[in-house]
C-alpha cells in the first residue's frame, strides 16, 4: 500500500488512529525490552509485563540502558502476568506479545489476552518464523481479524527493518495503519511478507549464515568468515554473526524452514550435526562465551575446530593465499565497487570458488523465493538491506553488472537459476533491479 | 538577477550520513566519488557534461591531512580530467559559498553546466580533537584555545543573550530538538533516523543528556557526520535542453531565484556588542535571509512555502524563526507554541530534520540544503515531502552566525 499512497496520505493514515496504551508481555526478553523501548519514542504510555514485577523491572531497565535514556520510565509502567495483565490489556490499544519462541507458551498467552482484551485492540506478535495464522488459529473473529505479525529485527533501536504479516482473516485497514504508523512514528522500514516459516528476512539470511556453518566443519571458521567477509557485501562476517545472535536461535530458525519448506535448496538449511553436539555441551556463542570463536581474558582471540570442538589461537590458523581479496577491498576503499566485484568475479582458487558459490546461492535462493515470501525482489531487497545490513541480492546483481552476469556466475558456480532471473537476462529488464535512488548502495561494501 | 542569467538547480545526491566512512574502511575519495557518481546517475547526467566544479569543503587538512580537493574531483571520472575546479572554504557556510562561486559563474556566461559538492569526513578523529578542530571557525586563540567544545559555548551564549533580552525558556529549545529528530526518522539519509528522542529526553537533566556548553546539551546539539552532496546547476540554454531531454518544460526546474551572503565580524562578542541597540540579536543574519527574499521577489516568509535552516544548536534555530520574519523579534517560542514549524504546519523548519536530525557534515550542509528545497519543490522530498511547497528558502551559517548564506529556490 505505501506505494499507492503519497507521503501525506501515509501520515494521514498514521494519524488516523490513536495508539496510547501499549502492553509488552514478556518485557524481560531481549525483543520484548527492546520493543518497549521503541514504543516509549511515539506512545504515551507502554506498559511491561512479566512472569514477575521483578522480571519486568529487570526489562525496563534494560530498555533504558539500550536506548541511553531514563525518559523511557516516565512514560512505562511495570508488572506482573498474575497481577497486572488483565487491566493492563483491558486498556491497551495495542498489546504486543514478545515471549519465548515457542508455540504452545504462545497460545496459553493468548487463551488470557483473548479473556480480557477489548474487542477493537490490537494483538501483534514479534515471532521470527511461527505461522501467524497457526498462532489465531479458533480464536475469536475480533482477535483474528485484529491479529498480525509485526517482526522487528534485534535491536529495534538500532535496525530499522521490519516485516509486517497478514493472517487470513486480519483486516487489511488495520494492516495498512499498521504500516503507516510503524514508518512515520516508529521510524520503521516496513516489508510486508507472506506468512511463510521464518518470513523473508530470516528465510534468506539464516540460509546463508547455516551453509557458511556447513563450510566450516570442512574449512575452519576463519576461513569462511574470511571467505564471505565484508567484502561480499556485509558489515559482519557470518559465522560472527551466529555467536551473536546464538546458536540456539540458529537451529530454531533453521529446523523451523528445514522441517517445513521443500526448495530447491533444501539442504543448504539443516544444521550440520556438529553444532547440535556442540550446544549439549553449552556452546550457543557468545552468551556462553564459546562459540565458533571467542576471545580469551588478554584480548586474544580463539577459534573452534568444528571436527574436534577444540579451540586454537587465531594467530596460530595458516590461512591459504587470498590476495585477491585485499585486491577487492582496495578498490573498495576508493568506491570503485562494481570493479572490485570484477576482480571477485574472475579470482582464480578453490577458495574465491567457494565464496561465489555461496554468494551465487543468496542471490538464486532470494530471487527464488518471489511470489512465495514476498511480491516482488524489493521486499526480500529492503530487509537482506535494512534489517540484515546485508547488499541485497539486486544490489549485488546490479553490480555485477546485471542479470546476464549474474546468471553467468550463478550457472558456473553450479547453484539453480532463478527463472525470473534468467528471464530478465534475456529480455535485458530490468536494467536495474535496485530501484531506490535515495539509498546509498556503497554502504554495503565495506572495505574489509 | 538579469533576464538570461538564471540559475537553474537540475538536481544532485546526497549519501546516507548515518555512514560512519573510517568504519567502512574508506578513503576521502570514495566520500567525493559516490557523490558525484550518485549525482549524475540520478539526474540522467554524462560525465562529459560537466564543464566545472566547485568543492565546499571546510577543514579537510585537519580530518584527513588531505587539501587540494578541487583536484580530487577529477579523480572521479576520467572525464573530468582537465576541467577546471576549485576548493572553497567557509566554516560551516563552505558549501553554500561554493553554490555561490558556480552560479557567479553561470551568471556571468563563463559555463553552462557547473557540479558542486560539498563534503566533509569527520569521524575520523575523536569527539573532543573533532570539536577542536571545529574551533577554528571561531577567532582560535580568543575563543576557542584551551576550551573544550567551544562552539556549543558560543551558542550557548546565543541563548544566554534571547534570555537577557526577551526572556528564553529551555523547553521551547527541547521541543525544536524534538521535532528536528521527528522529522529525521522521515528521512532516509538522516543520520538521528534511529536514534532514541522525544520531548522528554531533549528536557532531561541527567548524564544521559549532559551539558556541553551552559544551556547547550548533547540534545541542543548537531551531529558529527561524514557526508558528501553534490547538486548541478545549469544556464537557462543548459536547462531548456535539459528539461526536453527528460520530458519536463523548463518552468518545472527549480531556479535559484534569490540570494543573501553576509559576513559579519568574527569574534561573538563583537557581533553581541554591535547588535545591542538592534531588535535582532544577528542583524546581517537577518539581512541575508531579506536580501535573498528581496532578490526572489518575495515580500516576507509568507512566500515561501518551508525553510531549510541552520539549526546547528537549537538555540541557532530558535535564532532563525524570529530572523525569517516568521514572528516578531523576541517570539520565536510562538512559532513552536503554536506547531508552525512542523511539516504540516504554516511556516514547516526542517522537514528534512535539518543538522540537528538529518546531521551536519560541515562543508556539505549549504548544498544539502539545497538539494533539500530542489526535493520539495520538485515533489520528490517523499515522506517529508511540504505539500505543494513552490519555493522553499535555506539559511546556511559559519562560524558563530558570521558568515551567512541563503538561497530561494523555486519553481
Amino acid at each position: 500500500m505505501s506505494s499507492r499512497l503519497s507521503p501525506a496520505e501515509i501520515r494521514k493514515l498514521a494519524a488516523s488512529r490513536k495508539i496510547e496504551r501499549v502492553v509488552v508481555l514478556g518485557a524481560n526478553g531481549t525483543m520484548g525490552y527492546g520493543s518497549g523501548a521503541l514504543f516509549t519514542t511515539a506512545v504515551p504510555q507502554v506498559t511491561f509485563l512479566a512472569r514477575t514485577k521483578a522480571k519486568a523491572e529487570e526489562g525496563l531497565g534494560d530498555a533504558i540502558k539500550q536506548v541511553r535514556s531514563p525518559t523511557v520510565a516516565s512514560r512505562s509502567t511495570v508488572g506482573s502476568y498474575d497481577d497486572d495483565l488483565e487491566a493492563a490489556v483491558a486498556g491497551a490499544d495495542l498489546i504486543f506479545e514478545a515471549l519465548t519462541e515457542d508455540f504452545g507458551v504462545k497460545k496459553e498467552m493468548f487463551d488470557k489476552v483473548e479473556s480480557c482484551r477489548r474487542d477493537d485492540s490490537i494483538v501483534a506478535t514479534v515471532t521470527s518464523g511461527l505461522s501467524i495464522n497457526k498462532l489465531c488459529e479458533g480464536r475469536s473473529d475480533s482477535f483474528r481479524k485484529n491479529f498480525l505479525g509485526l517482526h522487528f529485527f534485534n535491536p529495534p533501536n538500532v535496525i530499522v527493518g521490519t516485516e509486517l504479516i497478514a493472517g487470513n482473516d486480519t483486516d487489511p485497514e488495520l494492516v495498512d495503519f499498521i504500516d503507516a504508523f510503524s514508518q512515520i512514528r516508529l521510524g520503521r522500514e516496513m516489508i510486508r511478507t507472506a506468512d511463510t516459516p521464518a518470513f523473508a528476512g530470516n528465510r534468506v539470511g539464516f540460509k546463508v549464515l547455516n551453509e557458511a556453518a556447513q563450510l566450516a566443519e570442512q574449512l575452519g571458521p576463519m576461513l569462511v568468515d574470511r571467505l564471505i567477509g565484508p567484502y561480499t557485501g556485509r558489515a559482519m562476517t557470518p559465522l560472527a554473526t551466529i555467536d551473536l545472535v546464538g546458536w540456539d536461535i540458529h537451529r530454531a530458525i533453521v529446523d523451523n524452514v528445514y522441517d517445513n519448506t521443500n526448495d530447491e535448496s533444501h539442504e543448504t538449511n539443516k544444521l550440520p550435526e556438529y553444532m547440535d553436539k556442540l550446544m549439549e555441551k553449552g556452546v550457543l556463542g557468545n552468551k556462553t562465551g564459546r562459540g565458533f570463536f571467542y576471545r580469551d581474558d588478554e584480548k586474544k582471540q580463539h577459534v573452534l575446530d568444528p571436527k574436534t570442538g577444540g579451540y586454537s589461537p587465531a594467530s596460530e590458523v595458516a590461512l591459504p593465499d587470498l590476495s585477491y581479496i585485499d585486491d577487492v577491498a582496495t578498490l573498495y576503499k576508493e568506491g570503485r565497487y562494481a570493479e572490485g566485484m570484477q576482480i571477485f568475479l574472475g579470482a582464480e582458487g578453490d577458495e574465491a570458488a567457494l565464496a561465489r558459490k555461496v554468494i551465487a546461492g543468496y542471490v538464486s535462493y532470494a530471487f527464488h523465493r518471489v511470489g512465495e515470501v514476498t511480491e516482488t525482489i524489493d521486499g526480500i531487497d529492503r530487509i537482506m538491506g535494512m534489517g540484515f545490513n546485508w547488499a541485497p541480492p539486486s544490489v549485488l546483481v546490479d553490480t555485477m553488472g546485471g542479470a546476464a552476469a549474474a546468471v553467468e556466475m550463478i550457472s558456473k558456480a553450479g547453484v539453480p537459476v532463478p527463472a525470473n532471473l534468467e528471464e530478465a537476462a534475456r529480455t535485458g529488464e530490468p536494467a536495474r533491479f535496485f530501484d531506490h535512488p535515495r539509498i546509498n548502495v556503497g554502504k554495503f561494501f565495506v572495505a574489509g | 538577477m538579469a533576464a538570461g542569467s538564471e540559475v537553474y538547480v537540475l538536481g544532485g545526491y546526497q549519501t546516507d550520513f548515518a555512514r560512519n566512512w573510517t568504519k567502512e574502511s574508506k578513503h576521502f575519495s570514495a566520500l567525493m566519488r559516490e557523490g558525484v557518481l550518485g549525482a549524475l546517475e540520478t539526474c540522467s547526467i554524462a560525465p562529459e557534461e560537466i564543464e566545472s566544479a566547485h568543492v565546499g569543503n571546510f577543514a579537510a587538512e585537519l580530518y584527513c591531512m588531505q587539501g587540494h580537493l578541487g583536484a580530487f574531483f577529477t579523480e572521479v571520472h576520467p572525464a573530468f580530467s582537465g576541467l577546471p575546479t576549485g576548493r572553497h572554504e567557509a566554516a560551516c557556510a563552505s558549501g553554500s559559498i561554493a553554490l555561490l562561486a558556480a552560479s557567479a559563474e553561470i551568471e556571468a556566461g563563463r559555463y553552462d553546466l557547473q557540479a558542486v559538492v560539498g563534503i566533509e569526513q569527520m569521524k575520523t578523529v575523536s569527539a573532543a580533537e573533532g570539536g577542536a578542530y571545529l574551533g577554528t571557525a571561531a577567532w582560535y586563540e580568543q575563543e576557542a584555545e584551551g576550551i573544550e567544545f567551544p562552539f556549543p559555548k558560543l551558542f550557548g551564549r546565543l541563548g544566554d543573550e534571547y534570555d537577557k533580552r526577551y526572556g528564553l525558556k529551555d523547553e521551547y529549545l527541547a521541543e525544536i530538538s524534538r521535532l528536528n529528530y521527528d522529522n529525521a526518522k522521515l528521512n532516509p539519509n538522516a543520520q538521528t533516523r534511529t536514534w532514541y528522542m522525544n520531548r522528554e529526553h531533549a528536557l532531561c537533566r541527567t548524564d544521559d543528556n549532559p551539558a556541553v556548553g551552559g544551556r547547550i546539551r548533547i540534545a541542543d546539539c548537531s551531529q558529527v557526520t561524514d557526508g558528501a552532496v553534490c547538486v548541478f546547476l545549469a544556464s537557462r540554454d543548459y536547462a531548456e535542453k535539459y528539461a526536453k531531454g527528460m520530458g519536463l518544460k523548463l518552468e518545472e526546474i527549480p531556479r535559484i531565484k534569490g540570494w543573501g551572503h553576509n559576513t559579519a565580524r568574527l569574534r561573538f562578542a563583537d557581533k553581541v556588542a554591535e547588535s545591542a541597540n538592534d531588535q535582532y540579536v544577528l542583524p546581517h543574519v537577518r539581512s541575508t535571509v531579506t536580501s535573498a527574499m528581496r532578490r526572489a521577489g518575495i515580500e516576507d516568509v509568507n512566500g515561501v512555502d518551508g525553510i531549510e535552516t541552520h539549526d546547528c544548536f537549537t538555540t541557532s534555530e530558535y535564532m532563525a524563526i524570529d530572523h525569517f520574519g516568521i514572528t516578531a523579534p523576541g517570539e520565536s517560542w510562538k512559532a513552536v507554541e503554536e506547531g508552525w514549524l512542523e511539516i504540516d504546519g504554516k511556516h514547516p523548519i526542517n522537514p528534512s530534520g535539518g543538522l540537528i536530525g538529518a546531521g551536519h557534515p560541515v562543508g556539505a550542509t549549504g548544498v544539502r540544503q539545497l538539494l533539500d528545497s530542489h526535493a520539495q519543490v520538485t515533489g520528490n522530498a517523499g515522506a517529508y515531502q511540504v505539500e505543494g511547497a513552490k519555493n522553499f528558502q535555506t539559511l546556511n551559517i559559519g562560524g558563530s552566525g558570521t558568515t551567512s548564506v541563503s538561497f530561494v529556490v523555486g519553481v
